[in-house]
């Protein structure tokens, strides 16, 4: 038998999944007492080569309330024709066209091999996807010149036949028309006014039923209101296929003018973030409802009227920090953040999702329209300027391809959980909304979005992760027999890129374990990295609605009652306490948490804090463990490049650091490296290996920036160097200007700092863990 | 008697016994009756009756006199006629009366060579020594010698006190109407092109700036910003709370984007092809060209195809088409005010509105007047229009090339003076009054009139002369400031045969009728047609009292200065504007009622009683020679009435902007081959709108006989030749307002009326 570290990374290559429990506890209060609750990352269509492409519909449990999905964990009786349901235990008939099926014919579904599969339903309308670009023109020269090449490059990344839309906006928000001839064409509305739905598509004739004349040909029309309308299908004039215009959208593309309206001396300009969106909502909203399609908004600054404003035009108020939201002195923010959650709440149940690209060296106010990105799906990007490599770059990999050349890109899912009846569903975090579906397979105990068994994914990517829990519902009264297997099905309904309709499939089965008796198994089958990400999940899900210090508690409790239910030790004895291995990692996890950007937000603006929960609640783990702990790379002269402790000990006079925080991918040369560097020794051919030293981290660096999304910050600094601060702030302060005296001055370089280090942290950890009265 | 009778004949003042003279039209063109100032250089010196014209060459001295004469005293005036010997003077200082800013003129008494004495208030005035100089000879001298004092009408240049801020840039702004109807009128088409072939000659200079909005339930404004390839089309669809989609590029430069307005004029006539859209925001557009030139003023030309069904200023259907020949007209009066309220806060801010309406259907020119009628504007109306239609197209177009290219004044305003013991108390044109004295014209056109009533405040004995001045005050389209003053010197009349020979009846029925609009809509058109009726009526019963004859000969007497006016009150009230019993939609009537206010005199006129010629044989005419030496026939003036024709003739009737030409069955072969260029009778088509050039000397005769008379007007007139039989031959026969139509009585009959109630 293959070690749990090898079962665990074959479930993730197969599934997508990774369970914080690999063995299940088999009754509701041994469960509970694990202190990590029982749940799943889960990566819906994570992408897999090797997938058979099946061109039916899957087959159904006919049970009326089950409806789960014939898979390889069902019995089947091949002589009858029967299979038997895995999670409600109904016999079913095959349908006809498995007639042929026996031991030596079975279909894909049945393999083991396809745990997870993926069914193309052929009868389903095949629709493109729809792009609707809203672009602020609220910026200078160069800002806008950047952000419209990228836009015209995007226009030969996104497929021809998707439909495309263009939403401009500043003062005022300027629909326009595409594919016209002679004159380009916009429609225009105040910023100031928040129009509904419904407003909208009158205002726009979207509702109007195609009434010509009949002796009239059926041509492009104008806009109207009059009894009669025009003779097109409406949404037409504003969603062209992008084969059909592409070549004057990138001329209307070209001509786009800064925003005209004069901003007199210590103003902001008036941007209309709010009415343009509400706009973008409204106009997918009428007229593709539940159809894949996404808002990609770019942002040069903060909304400063009309609907949604986060800020006045006066440059003098500053917009709004942590400390003002602390005090309850953000005048904007609430109504802001309502305005921008409806529009989110609109979008997603329309199957529509938002991105957000924010460039400003300020806020934007990403912080109160979040949600429109973590209820869709949508992305947040965030940087300085249209001008950098980081919107650029990251803007080029939304329209990332696959093998087979297709867009990495879902639109329009819904993901739904089935589970055996031990089990019940507790909820989900991620980019999702709740469908609010309910079912007797819903738990009454919430957990991030619960009370359903359906999530809505607007957009997704092979990438995006759904964080799941699960409560175990068996009375202990009640045995499981030997042998017996708990299971769930994940279902992923979505619209492919190609426009099919495909349905993903992964049902997977864990042993029930009893933890009174056979603890040892359980906790042999905790993956700590799984147990670290969906933790801080729930955390940060948290602490977007409670207070910083509760949230802390709340993560210190439970780390301790984990350690106290798995450490070994004498009571009240902190030398004894030890951790198994799969184990020893997650105090470490923890403590990095708990120094993250995630929890400590006063040195962050509300944007970057939003921007950063936004990525970890939607990355895989892999990711998402190196925003919760950095990773450190060491070069040297001593040997090849080795990962090190994130630790101040780290830092070398002599040695060159990269450190990966998934956000920020930064370089630091120690003292003598820097000075080395600065002398210009690289350039001369005898100190060619200090040369091959400096470029090897560079290296490293660049291969992950070209394919992490959103891409990193790339930081190159050095020993006393301003940008050091970014290396500083995240190592183990093992060495503070507290303790410096009593390491002695060899270790390393000091660190200016109140925090605990990881060596006080753990001290303290053990102490309490033993504690007999905690 | 018969010495006196010889006597007044010399002096032209018989009696008519109009009873007796059914041809009471002289043969040739009626000349404004002169006004002798007793001074030969006076009489040359005063102003023109073109331009300056009093109701009477002789003013009553007292207010009892006139009340005697039962005439209507007033003046009219068109004061931006286009002039060709204009004199124009740059100097530092321009030489006005201190007490009451009276331009000095040639009518001021020079109390010696330093000093001059105002002709209406009387104060006396330094001369400045500037004054001395002759600009035109350049040498000193002789004051009188200097042009104003020359010359009546005199323009100067004005400096710089005279500007409130600098002289604005011409600004012109189209607003389009694209509704369903507009587009079917299919109006844009000859717009577009006519204004894409005066873009190089709009008044202006280098600062000269355009700019559209179309409308329909929407408003479609034009970016024409440097840098776009194609202009950019931006519709605004929340027209209850308009704003502008942008602050810039939508009102340009002409001279900079020409190519882009050029681009926008060849798409503008189909653009709206597929739209069917039937509302029309005329309000909503309004308000926003409002907004679009408010800091610099200019002109808005509206094009209105529809009633303005939508939005601000929205209206509804009115007329009832049943009630059309009724005796009782309603709905003269706006249905609301928000025309007029908006026409005044343009005028505030220096901009005018003119109307050019191509309506198919009732648009309620009553209530959207108001735009044109408060700013300063001019109204063109161009009922049931069809561009597919010759005449119309044709008319259109040459109105709408004059009215492009035609002298255009802006932010100006005129104020009329006159000598102390008169007073003007009511104004008639279209303005805004701001002060008693002051009429804002936000534009000012070579077409526009005016009218005012004058009474008399104290005696006048003392005098023996009275002085109205016009001084208008107007930006040119190159940017200069510029100052106009008209002088209009009358003597005065002690005896009621003086007032009564003194009387000008043409002048008289102008502001008769410009009265008329009034009362028809202050009291009812009703009380308007008693109130012509009376004043003939009142009018000839003093003639007769003024002639002292007792209860003497019977007839209907009239002098011979007034001998027209029951004829051309008779015209009235059978004309379009006044006339019941006919069939009359209510926007051509309000139109009608418009022009009253506003035309110059000579074209009035033309409108209340058209020129009707005998063309067939012009070979027989006396000729005259026109400016390029060319021989014209003069035939004589003929009655608007059926007996003036003949089977064998061809009649040409001028209405000023339209003509038509009548040509009986029984016309000369020669006449048809050689002076129409057909070959017989049937030949004339119902659509001959052209005549052709012939190398004959028949048709060479016609064309340029009709070609002298467009030599007076602003534009061809079109001209449509129609056969007797035709059925459009009442384009023609309607004007012949002699007779009796349908209820309207016959001018004869009108006269023996008359008789019946002359004292
Ligand atoms: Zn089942
Ligand atoms: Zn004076």
């Amino acid at each position: 038998m293959a070690t749990f570290e090898e079962y665990i990374q074959q479930n993730e290559d197969r599934d997508g999944i990774r369970f914080t429990w690999n063995v299940w506890p088999s009754s509701r209060i041994e469960a509970t007492r694990l202190v990590v609750p029982l749940g799943c990352l889960y990566q819906p269509i994570k992408e897999r080569s090797d997938l058979p492409p099946i061109q039916y519909d899957p087959v159904l449990c006919t049970r009326n309330n089950c409806r789960a999905i014939l898979n390889p964990l069902c019995q089947v009786d091949y002589r009858a024709k029967l299979w038997v349901c895995n999670f409600c235990f109904q016999r079913n008939p095959f349908p006809p066209q498995y007639a042929a099926i026996s031991e030596q014919h079975q279909p894909a579904e049945l393999l083991p091999a396809f745990s997870t599969i993926e069914y193309t339903i052929t009868r389903a309308q095949c629709m493109p996807p729809i792009f609707l670009l809203v672009v602020d023109t609220c910026m200078d020269e160069e800002e806008l010149g950047s952000l419209k090449d990228s836009l015209q490059m995007s226009l030969s990344l996104i497929p021809p036949n998707s439909l495309i839309g263009l939403i401009t906006f500043g003062k005022m928000v300027q629909v326009h028309e595409l594919g016209t001839e002679g004159c380009s064409k916009s429609y225009v509305f105040r910023g100031t006014k928040d129009l509904t739905a419904k407003q909208i598509q009158d205002m726009l004739g979207l509702t109007k039923v195609p009434a010509a004349p009949q002796q009239q040909q059926q041509q492009p029309g104008q806009p109207l209101r009059g009894p009669q309308t025009q003779a097109v299908p409406p949404a037409n004039r504003f969603l062209q296929p992008l084969a059909k215009c592409d070549m004057s959208l990138t001329d209307l593309i070209g001509e786009l003018q800064r925003d005209p309206w004069p901003v007199p001396q210590g103003k902001r300009s008036l941007r209309s973030t709010g009415a343009a969106l509400s706009i973008a909502v409204g106009l997918l909203e009428c007229t593709y409802p539940n159809t894949g399609a996404r808002i990609m908004m770019f942002l040069g600054g903060p909304c400063s009227q009309g609907p949604g404003q986060v800020v006045n035009d006066d440059l003098k108020q500053p917009i709004r920090s942590h400390h003002d939201i602390q005090k309850d002195n953000a005048k904007y923010m609430k109504k802001a953040i309502k305005h921008y959650e409806s529009l989110a709440t609109r979008s997603a149940t329309n199957g529509h999702s938002v991105d957000i690209y924010s460039c400003a060296l300020d806020q934007t106010g990403l912080m109160e329209m979040k949600q429109c990105c973590n209820s869709t799906g949508g992305h947040m990007v965030m940087a300085d300027s249209f001008n950098s490599s980081l919107f650029k770059q990251t803007f080029q990999r939304v329209f990332a391809r696959d093998q087979k050349g297709e867009l990495k890109m879902a639109f329009n899912g819904t993901l739904e959980v089935k589970c055996s009846r031990e089990l019940k569903i507790q909820g989900g975090i991620g980019s999702c909304v709740s469908l609010n579906v309910k079912s007797p397979l819903v738990s009454d105990t919430e957990i991030g979005m619960g009370n359903t068994v359906q999530w809505k994914m607007c957009t997704f990517t092979p990438s995006t992760t759904m964080a799941l829990f699960f409560e175990v519902v068996n009375q202990h009264s009640a045995p499981i027999p030997q042998g017996g297997r708990g299971c769930i099905q994940f279902i992923t309904q979505y619209q492919h890129t190609s426009g099919q309709r495909r349905i993903r499939v992964t049902t997977i089965a864990r042993n029930w374990a009893d933890a009174t008796t056979t603890l040892h198994h359980i906790s042999a089958g905790f993956d700590q990295e799984a147990a670290a990400v969906l933790m801080s999940r729930m955390v940060v899900y948290k602490a977007e609605t409670d207070d910083g210090p509760d949230v802390l508690r709340w993560v210190d409790r439970m780390l301790i009652r984990l350690c106290q239910k798995f450490g070994e030790y004498n009571k009240d004895d902190p030398n004894s306490f030890r951790l198994s291995e799969n184990f020893s990692l997650y105090p470490q996890f923890m403590y990095h948490l708990r120094r993250s950007q995630f929890l400590q937000v006063f040195n962050n603006s509300p944007d970057e804090t939003s921007f950063y929960r936004h990525m970890l609640m939607r990355e895989d783990l892999t990711q998402s463990l190196i925003m919760i702990q950095p990773i450190l790379y060491s070069y040297s002269f001593n040997g090849p490049p080795e990962p090190v402790l994130l630790d101040t000990s780290s830092i070398q006079a002599d040695r060159i650091l990269l450190m990966d925080t998934f956000f920020q991918i930064l370089i630091f040369h120690g003292e003598t490296i820097a000075q080395w560097r600065s002398l210009k020794y690289q350039d001369m051919p005898e100190y060619e290996n200090f040369r091959q030293l400096l470029q090897a981290p560079v290296d490293d660096a660049h291969e992950i920036l070209q394919t992490r999304f959103p891409m990193p910050r790339y930081i190159d600094t050095e020993q006393g160097g301003s940008q050091a601060r970014f290396l500083l702030s995240k190592v183990n302060p093992s060495q503070t200007h507290n303790n410096m005296y009593s390491y002695g001055g060899d270790g390393g370089a000091p660190v200016l700092t109140d925090d605990v280090s990881l060596q006080v942290f753990m001290d303290h950890l053990k102490k309490l863990a033993v504690s007999s009265t905690a | 008697g018969v010495v006196h009778a010889g006597f007044s004949k010399l002096w032209g003042q018989e009696n008519y016994d109009l009873l007796q003279c059914p041809n009471v039209l002289p043969p040739f063109k009626i000349e404004p009756p002169k006004i002798a100032l007793g001074q030969e250089f006076l009489d040359a010196a005063n102003c023109s009756p073109d331009i300056f014209r009093c109701t009477m060459t002789k003013i009553p001295e007292t207010n009892t006199l006139l009340q005697k004469s039962r005439l209507p005293l007033g003046i009219l005036i068109h004061p931006f006629k286009d002039l060709d010997h204009l004199p124009v003077i740059q100097c530092s200082t321009i030489v006005r009366c201190r007490a009451c800013r009276t331009y000095i003129n040639p009518f001021v008494f020079f109390v010696d060579m330093k000093r001059w004495k105002c002709n209406l208030c009387y104060r006396v005035n330094e001369l400045p020594e500037e004054f001395q100089f002759d600009p035109v000879s350049k040498t000193y001298g002789d004051p009188s010698r200097r042009p104003e004092i020359k010359s009546s009408t005199i323009e100067y240049i004005a400096p710089s006190e005279y500007m409130l801020r600098p002289p604005q840039p011409a600004v012109y702004l189209f607003l389009l109407d694209v509704s369903h109807a507009a587009i079917e009128s299919e109006y844009l088409h000859v717009f577009c092109n006519v204004l894409t072939s005066c873009l190089s000659n709009l008044p202006g200079d280098a600062r000269t700036q355009v700019g559209f909005i179309a409308f329909n339930s929407a408003l479609h404004f034009y970016s024409l910003a440097d840098g776009l390839s194609q202009p950019h089309e931006m519709t605004v669809l929340d027209i209850d709370d308009i704003f502008l989609p942008c602050p810039d590029n939508l009102i340009v430069n002409l001279h900079e984007r020409k190519e882009l307005i050029s681009d926008l004029l060849a798409q503008l006539p189909t653009r709206f092809n597929n739209s069917y859209d039937r509302g029309s925001a005329l309000g909503a557009a309004l308000q926003a060209a409002h907004k679009m030139i408010a800091s610099t003023g200019g002109r808005i030309t509206v094009f209105q195809a529809s009633l303005p069904s939508i939005g601000p200023g929205a209206l509804t259907v009115r007329e009832d088409p049943s009630q059309r020949a009724g005796a009782e007209v309603h709905h003269l009066n706006p249905a609301n005010d928000f025309y007029k309220r908006l026409a005044l806060e343009c005028s505030g801010q220096q901009i005018a509105v003119d109307l050019f309406i191509v309506n198919s259907q009732y648009c309620d020119l009553a209530t959207i007047s108001g735009i044109s009628r408060f700013s300063g504007g001019c109204i063109h109306h161009f009922p049931l229009f069809k561009a597919s239609r010759t005449p119309q197209a044709t008319s259109l177009e040459r109105t709408l090339k004059r009215y492009l290219t035609r002298k255009i004044g802006f932010e100006a305003v005129m104020r009329i003076r006159c000598t102390r013991g008169l007073s003007i108390h009511t104004f008639h044109g279209n303005f805004f009054v701001r002060s008693t004295d002051l009429l804002s014209l936000p534009n000012v056109n070579p077409e526009a009139g005016f009218g005012m009533q004058v009474s008399i405040d104290e005696s006048l004995s003392d005098l023996h002369t009275v002085c109205f001045q016009a001084a208008l005050l107007y930006t040119s389209s190159k940017g200069e400031r510029r100052i106009r003053v008209h002088t209009l010197c009358v003597p005065i009349a002690s005896t009621l045969p003086d007032v009564m020979a003194s009387a000008d009846q043409q002048c008289i029925v102008g502001l008769l009728a410009k009265m008329a609009v009034d009362r028809s809509m202050q009291s009812s058109l009703a009380d308007a047609r008693e109130a012509f009726i009376n004043v003939a009526i009142d009018i000839l019963s003093s003639y007769k009292l003024s002639l002292n004859l007792g209860s003497g000969p019977s007839g209907l007497l009239a002098p011979n200065c007034m001998k027209l006016l029951p004829l051309y009150i008779s015209a009235l009230l059978k004309h379009i504007a006044f006339r019941t019993g006919t069939s009359t939609r209510l926007d051509d009537r309000v139109k009608a009622m418009c022009d009253m206010k506003s035309l110059p005199l000579y074209f009035l006129i033309q409108k209340i009683y058209p020129d009707l010629y005998p063309v067939h044989n012009l070979e027989d005419q006396n000729t005259t020679l026109n400016v390029d030496g060319e021989a014209i026939p003069q035939p004589p003036h003929l009655q608007l009435s059926a007996r003036s024709l003949d089977s064998k003739g061809a009649f040409l009737m001028d209405m000023g902007e339209h003509m038509v030409l009548l040509v009986g069955q029984n016309v000369s072969h020669t006449f048809l081959n050689e002076a129409l260029g057909v070959p017989d009778y049937n030949s004339i088509t119902e659509e001959m709108f052209d005549l052709p050039n012939l190398d004959t000397p028949h048709n060479q005769r016609l064309n340029n006989f009709i070609n002298y008379l467009n030599d007076e007007k602003p534009f061809m007139a079109t001209l449509q030749i129609v056969r007797e039989n035709s059925p459009n031959r009442n384009v023609f026969i309607e004007h012949l307002i002699e007779d009796r139509i349908e209820t309207a009585l016959s001018y004869h009959e009108f006269l023996q009326h008359l008789k019946t109630q002359v004292k």
